[in-house]
């Protein structure tokens, strides 16, 4: 009768996913890197909406149709919503865990490209119209 | 033996509770970073509306002006101002750790007041600013 190993499985089978495959520090390193860029882009943000706050419609409208306003403002929400979904995403597997942690996960996720998406397209809508 | 999955017997260690320490400053701007991180999450969907509002008609654009014009809106425009400022400050805080400074008694502190008192100063300069302006 042939003696079975105590486990099946090879040795690469046994070691993987058990470390980080070169992409470990993609997060963390993604959160530093729109932290920096947050700090000009909110700086402009806060410049930005200092001056539409008593416009009216149509002078709103004007301010948004220039160049440097919406791309200043699609760099923010680019570089903010990917900022908020990893912060959430760290916020959530701190305090959840089991299928409510998934389930919150991907709902963090959705929730943040749908208002990135959403944003990005009315910030396009107003420069091109 | 020692090639085995880890043992998920033994419970995975959990961050210490907070009844268990007393309160410093340092503490209570971390758990400060984390909660403004937290409202500016929700505080997007205000910029989101606006973008919206303005995109569509002088209806809707009217609608959202009124809401952020009332009292309410005030309000969670002034919160909103200074989640954004305390979190600004604080993320510069975590830049100057990530680069190794800061983190002696003394040093730390300082660096936690300083984000506190900061973005108050700071909201409460860019709300000046905004009323001057008018």
């Amino acid at each position: 009768m042939t003696q079975f190993p105590a486990d099946l499985r090879t040795p690469l089978g046994r070691v993987r996913f058990l470390g980080p495959a070169r992409s470990g520090v993609t997060d963390s390193w993604l959160m530093r890197l729109t932290s920096l860029a947050l700090i000009p882009l909110t700086i402009g943000f806060v410049w930005l909406m200092l001056d539409l706050l008593h416009r009216d419609y149509n002078s709103v409208r004007a301010k948004l149709s220039h160049p440097l306003p919406a791309i200043l403002l699609l760099a923010f929400i680019l570089a903010g919503i990917v900022h908020m979904e990893l912060g959430m995403r760290s916020i959530i597997v701190d305090y959840l865990g089991g299928r409510a942690r998934g389930w919150a996960l991907l709902a963090n996720t959705c929730f943040s490209a749908l208002l990135a998406l959403a944003c990005m397209y009315a910030t396009l809508r107003l420069a091109f119209t | 033996m020692a090639t085995s999955a880890p043992s998920r017997s033994r419970p995975r260690p959990l961050s210490p509770h907070l009844s268990i320490y007393r309160v410093t400053i340092t503490m209570a701007m971390s758990i400060a970073h984390r909660i403004t991180g937290a409202a500016l999450y929700a505080g997007v969907l205000l910029l989101a509306w606006f973008l919206i509002a303005a995109s569509s008609d002088a209806a809707g654009f009217s609608a959202f002006s009124a809401f952020i014009g009332s009292f309410l809106g005030q309000i969670i425009l002034f919160g909103f101002a200074w989640a954004l400022f305390h979190h600004l400050l604080g993320g510069i805080r975590h830049f100057v750790w990530d680069e190794g400074y800061g983190m002696d008694a003394p040093i730390r502190e300082q660096l936690a007041w300083a984000t506190l008192i900061g973005g108050i100063v700071l909201t409460i300069l860019v709300w000046a600013i905004a009323y001057a302006v008018r």
